[in-house]
């Protein structure tokens, strides 16, 4: 299994779009903040932003992308083509050849990205987090422990949803349309929540409620409550990309 | 040892391979020879455990692929193009396979020597012709140094010289004591080195034995195929 998670973890960062997914994901967050940091002043010396405690937590969803493009290439670059003159080949032929038992092969995939998510956003939060103190000093106090862990878990959440759509879609672009779309352009989940109170419990809506207090959502869902909500989304949607994946020709 | 027992697969509608039953020897090498489309690359990929038949068995050394631990170490295959994403090196490519199971680095250099990449390590592998492709999926077969070669079409792509160059390394492997299992539609190309030969046409075996024996009284494997196959010669092959 250890053989497995080290090879996973050498495929994933020896891809370049990992990297482009590393870099983005990394740094979107930081930058939002510097360039809001003139705006952000204004409004606290006017005292009309009353979400202080939520000041760098707030700012670390743009940096989603990065854990999103993660989740999905793991997967995609499993079946996108190797070359024109093969069209039919692609690299989970060798994939599966050097591990032919399906199920721990997507433990082994699982694990690598949980591992790289889970570091990125540590890395992330902490510069965000940094930046946000040395910007504003008291006006933002350092958020809980249990928050910043609840953030952390939320990206490595949403690279596991990627990760699990694109399983079982068996391509990258409906994943990362869906999702990217939904993180940075328009928030569909968030426009439906004003349409039913149950868009409340979609993965991103639930799950950003373990870390953010004070935001407009139409229902309250305690932090851990939250955090089940949207695991339960992902188990379940793992599930059946696993059971795709373990029946499936490849 | 290869063994396949009434295999029988049906994709879609289409029933594709009907009870394929055969073996392949060690120290021998066993061509499987048909046509485009006859069952041949569909037969290797349910014995790599790729795809799942409906009814029978597909075993080497006595195991199913799946069940293989380290399965580099038993069993190398090359199929269609080079199974590298074409982003990463060579090199990458290699280490990352090798890291699959277990082995070292190391086998990641003496195996690009082995195929003559050694100057191209570094190159990315959506750069390399066809030629080259089939050398890196050559590459990554060996790595395990495996007692069982399974190969899809193998001289597909290579030169005059890369052609010679395989069938000479084929020749020596099963020499060396290895089971040696290559698909071809290539008669001509099967006869210079095949020992035993199996035939398949429309997903069935329609004879297999000794390379002279499946010859007989033709005058060529080829004769002898159309003569097995009642395809008309100059038909679609």
């Amino acid at each position: 299994m250890v053989r497995l998670i080290r090879a996973e973890l050498r495929k994933l960062l020896g891809l370049p779009t990992a990297w482009v997914g590393l870099v983005l994901g990394t740094l979107m967050a930081p930058v939002v903040v510097l360039l809001n940091a003139p705006y952000t002043r204004r409004a606290i010396a006017a005292g009309t932003l009353t979400d202080t405690p939520d000041l760098g937590l707030r700012d670390l969803g743009i940096g989603l992308i990065g854990p999103v493009i993660l989740g999905v290439i793991v997967v995609s670059s499993e079946y996108t083509s190797t070359g024109e003159d093969a069209p039919g080949a692609r690299q989970l032929t060798a994939t599966l050849t050097a591990a032919p038992d399906r199920l721990r092969l997507l433990a082994a995939k699982t694990t690598a990205l949980v591992l790289v998510v889970a570091a990125q956003a540590a890395i992330t939060a902490a510069a965000t987090l940094t930046l946000t103190k040395v910007l504003y000093a008291e006006h933002a106090p350092a958020p809980a422990p249990t928050r910043v862990v609840a953030a952390i878990l939320y990206w490595v959440l949403t690279a596991l949803l990627a990760y699990a759509i694109a399983l079982i879609t068996r391509n990258g672009i409906v994943p990362l349309t869906l999702l990217i779309l939904n993180s940075t352009v328009v928030s569909v989940s968030y426009l439906l929540t004003k349409v039913t109170d149950l868009a409340a419990y979609l993965p991103d809506i639930a799950g950003a409620h373990m870390f953010i207090r004070s935001a407009d959502f139409p229902v309250e869902i305690a932090p851990v409550t939250a955090g089940l909500v949207m695991t339960a989304w992902v188990v379940a949607l793992l599930a059946v990309g696993a059971v795709l994946f373990h029946r499936r020709d490849a | 040892m290869i063994t396949i027992d009434r295999v029988s697969k049906t994709k879609g509608r289409t029933q594709i391979l009907y009870d394929v039953t055969f073996e392949a020897r060690p120290g021998q090498v066993t061509g499987f020879l048909g046509p485009n489309g006859a069952g041949k690359t569909s037969t290797l990929r349910i014995l790599l455990g790729l795809d799942r038949p409906q009814r029978g068995t597909a075993l080497v050394c006595g195991r199913p692929y799946r069940e293989l631990d380290r399965p580099l170490t038993t069993v190398g295959a090359l199929l269609d193009g080079s199974g590298a994403h074409r982003a990463r090196t060579a090199r990458a490519h290699l280490r990352w396979v090798a890291a699959s199971n277990g082995l070292p680095d190391s086998r990641v250099d003496e195996v690009l020597e082995v195929v003559g990449l050694t100057g191209d390590a570094l190159k990315r592998a959506g750069r390399f012709s066809l030629g080259m492709s089939r050398r890196l999926g050559l590459a990554t077969a060996l790595l395990g140094d495996p007692e069982v070669l399974v190969l899809d079409e193998p001289v597909n792509g290579l030169d005059p010289a890369g052609i010679r160059w395989m069938r000479e390394f084929l020749r020596d492997s099963a020499e060396q004591g290895r089971t040696v299992l290559l698909s071809s539609h290539l008669m001509g190309e099967l006869a210079e080195i095949a020992d035993d030969v199996i035939v398949i046409d429309k997903g069935r075996i329609v004879i297999q034995g000794r390379l002279a024996d499946v010859i007989g009284d033709h005058r060529t494997l080829e004769d002898a195929f159309f003569a097995l196959t009642a395809t008309e010669a100059g038909g679609a092959w």
